[in-house]
């Protein structure tokens, strides 16, 4: 594992724009051009997979919401009520 | 592409609430509350420090949006609107400017160092199916990871990843440039990927085994 001349090869290019190639916000043809990279480089492959499951993870724990606190509901509800009557 | 038939999004299910609360039925100001509290609780848990600046975030946005929904003018979802408020509330509360020029997250600290090792495979975690994988420990390990990225940072990944706003729709919430949104979001996934990858290193995932076994 010495002196692989890994990053200086590809540069900042390829490995700043993998967060719009999982957005699919790139051109068809830089699309094509990191997935040939990612073939034949395992370390932009790693950062692809793992950069492409952490946004996974994020979506997934958007999906179990908090209820309010029944507390704070209520308190929520009489200032609003007191506003509109007010202004109302 | 200018579309100005109908400067009213059509799909905007507050539509009709909105005009009739501002015809003079601040009545139903509450029918709006109830349909977005909920949604803007859990932002404000994502985004403060604690509940209870998350619950006074909540109460605020409301005030200022029964202030000012006259001025909304249906040139987005009603929510955006919503969401814009919301991150204005949160920010002024703490006297912060999206545009401060404070806590950067330089890309170089996410590259790979010279002397670091070059991975042989993709790490097993990387590969399995999420629900395998999401347990209530590695869920509070990701909302604490989001919590410690910068305020400006936490904020696009919150709204592009969590509240699943597109690069445009946060760019106008943030009132930021959409290649502004691209970068900071890519830095925080980032950021966010490096405390899992650390998570992982102590904890190995091995597919169908406890997550305790020992790293060889
Ligand atoms: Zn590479």
């Amino acid at each position: 594992m010495s002196h692989t001349p890994h990053h200086p090869h590809h540069g900042l290019a390829q490995f700043e724009k993998l967060s719009e190639y999982l957005d699919r916000e790139l051109d068809e043809l830089t699309c094509q051009d990191i997935e040939r990279h990612a073939k034949n480089c395992i370390a932009c492959r790693v950062c692809l997979e793992t950069l492409k499951q952490t946004v996974m993870l994020c979506h997934s724990i958007n999906h179990d919401e908090k209820p309010v606190p029944p507390d704070f509901a209520i308190r929520l509800k009489e200032t609003i009520k007191a506003l509109c009557r007010d202004k109302g | 592409m200018s579309i100005s038939q109908n400067p009213r999004t059509p799909n905007d299910d507050d539509t009709e609430l909105i005009i009739q609360i501002n015809s003079g039925r601040t009545d139903l100001f509450p029918e709006l509350v109830r349909r977005y509290e909920q949604k803007l609780y859990n932002f404000g848990i994502r985004m403060c420090r604690d509940v209870q600046d998350a619950e006074d975030m909540v109460q605020d946005t409301f005030l200022n949006v029964f202030r000012y929904l006259k001025d909304f003018r249906f040139e987005s979802r009603f929510k955006n609107w919503l969401y814009r408020v919301a991150t204005r509330t949160c920010l002024k509360k703490k006297r912060k400017s999206l545009y401060a020029p404070e806590e950067e997250l330089s890309l170089d600290y996410f590259l790979p160092g010279e002397e670091a090792a070059i991975p042989a495979r993709v790490p097993d975690w990387a590969a399995a199916p999420l629900d395998q994988l999401l347990n209530e420990e590695l869920g509070n390990r990701l909302r604490q990871a989001v919590h410690e990225l910068p305020e400006s940072y936490r904020l696009v990944l919150v709204l592009r990843d969590m509240e699943g706003f597109s690069t445009s729709e946060t760019a106008r919430i943030l009132n930021l440039s959409e290649s502004n949104i691209k970068v900071r979001l890519h830095r925080a996934r980032l950021f966010v990927r490096q405390k899992l990858t650390d998570y992982f290193d102590h904890e190995p995932y091995t597919p169908s085994s406890p997550s305790w076994s020992c790293p060889v």
